[in-house]
């Protein structure tokens, strides 16, 4: 496949038709220029670099048009097909209070200086590697969110992101989410694709936790078999600042996930939790990082995955303490299981410690679902598959219990029962 | 009125040589009670285990049947269905799901997907059992089995019994380990269940637990095979003779773990 490759002239005209700003538009053809000489991110034991994961297409304004699809029928807020927002629905709260929720067109056109002051500034930078750069050039959708200081959300704030792969199209997406100082919120987000067609996604998440703010993010992906997909989470936590992230990976298609936190404020704290079901023949590589900059700030990791069929799954679990993070604490737990004979399953601990005075352990575990367990469920009358999905389920209630939100539980154990019973028909 | 055969079973543990059941013949219909005593590594788990299907172990001749029709090609979840239960001497823990939703899932299993059994029926049931079984509703939503003392594991598997309702229930050492008060408990479970439509396989080392729950017939074990059946008098009568006479009275060149 031959593309052409897009030009400073084609970033300019799209520029002109989206009317964005300048130092956007400045920063794309900076990133273009940067695309050729980067390379592509390394994480170890996932072998992606063949994958058809780059963004290559010319920035178009794209037409998402729904024919007869019905995409939403749980609460939402916000609901995005490729760069279009087709619903909009949030809580009264948030408009009391000023919270900015908008999608990336009226963000940098009415919220530039915001957008200008987070946009790949802390949290990760346009020339990181081959992928973000391509990122900038070729972005074109993506949701701001700004919680305003001291401002406490109630309600939480759920939005669902379809890619739109009805045509061979690249979807490049950023979100944007910004808690100032002394603010929480909660969000849930749902990424998902319609059509079928096989496209690359390349999906940056910026989550900015200002001083004494708490942010919960939860997010259930379900990107489709045909998606080739690069997803980069970065949470950048100054001083006393908290996420709780818990991430469920029910991707369908090949997907790299970089999850990555900075603690950079003193007692900064991140709660990684992530479930990961791979099923098919599809590949789901999970490079989870929490690095402590910050004085006793503190990073736990716990990720636990399923494996069926002829499927992979890596948890690269990473615990960076930084030389002067007197008092920092980093922990992880991965754990892998797998149902098949021909499933690939890798956990990998890795911690680099540059200080003395830290707390760091790590536990990991490769292993095959226990034959004893499935022979007792059986013996009770319950098939093998549904037997299969008990133990499955217990393997994953550690991460599911950890969980802060009922609700959030809920909504990942139905994905999870879900993506389960149609990877079970591919056994 | 159902049945269940086993005719000339010779079985061994998959991954070793030797033969540990070497030619059990068993007949018993629903109403009865059949109890099988015998000295310890005699093979009473192993027959209890091959008739429920456990993997572990591969029948070298022989058969199962119910109703007259082999359930030998069956996987153990099928069996299961068939009418079979085996309370195991062992229980696993599964952690992650509760009690009351597993035992749900095995009732479920059994019953036509648009035939479910309605949850408001099903907690009455089950707080119905709990209170025969001297158990909390507690207990009901703990994980299965999971942190249960070596009692608990044991009131649970009558708990299931009693839910479930199979044809065939097998007791493999529902007694071991258990204080008096727990076995009277145990047996009044097992009790509760007597009638035409159930019928029980008791496997015991001791007389005891026969003092709750009275056979229709006794067998006696050794050496892979059934050596001797009669009814209740047997049990008594080993009590006070030992395995050991019995062998002896009979002649039989087995050789026991634990003399006693
Ligand atoms: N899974 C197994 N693998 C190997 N040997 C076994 C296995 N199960 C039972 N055996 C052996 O078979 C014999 C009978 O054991 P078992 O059936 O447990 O006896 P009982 O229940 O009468 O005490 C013992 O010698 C035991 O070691
Ligand atoms: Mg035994």
């Amino acid at each position: 496949m031959t593309v052409e490759m897009q030009t400073d002239q084609d970033i300019k005209k799209y520029a002109q038709q989206v009317d964005e700003p300048q130092w956007f538009t400045s920063m794309r053809l900076k990133a273009q220029q940067e695309v050729e000489d980067l390379t592509l991110p390394n994480f170890q034991k996932i072998q992606y670099h063949s994958w058809p994961i780059n963004a290559t297409r010319k920035l178009e304004v794209g037409d998402h048009r729904l024919t007869d699809e019905k995409l939403v029928t749980e609460q939402a807020n916000i609901v995005q097909i490729g760069s279009k927002v087709i619903q909009k629905d949030l809580p009264q709260e948030f408009m009391d209070k000023g919270v900015i929720v908008c999608d990336w067109a009226t963000a940098l056109k009415k919220h530039s200086e915001l957008v200008e002051k987070y946009f790949m500034t802390m949290a990760t930078e346009p020339t990181e590697n081959r992928l973000n750069a391509e990122h900038v050039a070729h972005l074109t959708s993506g949701l701001l969110i700004y919680v305003p200081k001291n401002v406490i959300l109630k309600h939480p704030l759920t939005s669902y992101f379809f890619q739109d792969a009805r045509q061979s199209r690249d979807y490049v997406h950023h979100l944007l989410l910004i808690a100032d100082r002394g603010s929480e919120v909660s969000y849930l987000e749902n990424t998902g694709t319609i059509g079928t067609k096989p496209c690359p996604a390349n999906i940056i998440e910026e989550v900015i936790a200002e001083p004494d703010s708490h942010i919960k993010f939860a997010s259930v992906d379900r990107l489709g078999e045909n998606t080739t997909a690069y997803l980069n989470r970065r949470g950048y936590l100054k001083r006393n600042a908290r996420i709780d992230w818990s991430m469920g990976m029910m991707n369908d298609g090949n997907i790299v996930g970089d999850f990555d936190s900075e603690l950079v404020g003193e007692a900064s704290h991140a709660e990684v939790k992530v479930v990961a079901i791979s099923t098919g023949d599809q590949v789901q590589g999970i490079d989870t990082r929490v690095t402590n900059y910050g004085q006793h700030s503190l990073g736990n990791i716990l990720q636990h995955g399923v494996i069926l069929a002829r499927s992979s799954l890596i948890f690269n679990g990473i615990g960076h303490i930084i030389h002067g993070a007197r008092g920092a604490e980093a922990q992880q737990e991965s754990r892998v299981l797998m149902l098949s004979t021909k499933a690939r399953g890798d956990a990998n601990p890795i911690l680099l410690i540059d200080d003395n005075d830290v707390v760091a352990g790590h536990a990991a575990s490769v292993g095959r679902v226990d034959e004893q367990k499935m022979y007792y469920l059986m013996s009770r009358g319950v098939d093998k598959k549904t037997a299969e999905r008990l133990v499955i389920r217990g393997f994953l209630g550690p991460v599911l219990s950890a969980l802060p939100s009922k609700e959030v539980r809920k909504v990942l154990a139905d994905m999870i029962e879900r993506k389960l019973v149609n990877g079970q028909k591919d056994e | 009125m159902a049945t269940l055969e086993v005719k000339d079973l010779h079985v061994k543990a998959k991954e070793e040589e030797k033969e540990i059941l070497t030619g059990v013949n068993l007949k018993m219909t629903t109403g009865e009670i059949h109890a099988i005593m015998g000295p310890n590594g005699t093979g009473k788990s192993t027959l209890s285990e091959t008739i429920m299907g456990n993997p572990n172990y591969e029948v070298l001749k022989g058969d199962i049947l119910i109703n007259g029709q082999s359930i030998i090609g069956l996987p153990v979840d099928q069996r299961a269905r068939a009418g079979l239960f085996l309370a195991m001497q062992y229980p696993a823990e599964i952690p992650g799901i509760t009690n009351a939703e597993f035992i749900r899932a095995a009732i479920n299993s059994r019953r036509a997907e648009d035939d479910q059994m309605p949850i408001p029926a099903f907690l009455k049931k089950l707080d119905h059992t709990l209170k025969t079984l001297d158990m909390t509703e507690e207990m009901s939503e703990r994980y299965l089995n999971e942190g249960f003392s070596g009692g608990e594991k044991k009131r649970n598997e009558i708990l299931q019994l009693m839910m479930i309702e199979p044809k065939f229930a097998i007791l493999d050492e529902i007694d071991s380990g258990l204080d008096i008060d727990a076995l009277k408990v145990v047996s009044r479970g097992v009790n509760a269940m007597r009638g035409p439509k159930f019928g029980s396989l008791i496997i015991t080392h001791y007389q005891r637990l026969l003092n709750y729950i009275k056979p229709d017939v006794v067998h006696v074990m050794m050496g892979g095979k059934i050596v001797k059946s009669g009814d209740a008098e047997l049990a008594v009568k080993l009590e006070d003779e030992g395995y050991a006479g019995l062998r002896d009275e009979l002649g039989l060149d087995v050789k026991l773990v634990d003399e006693e």
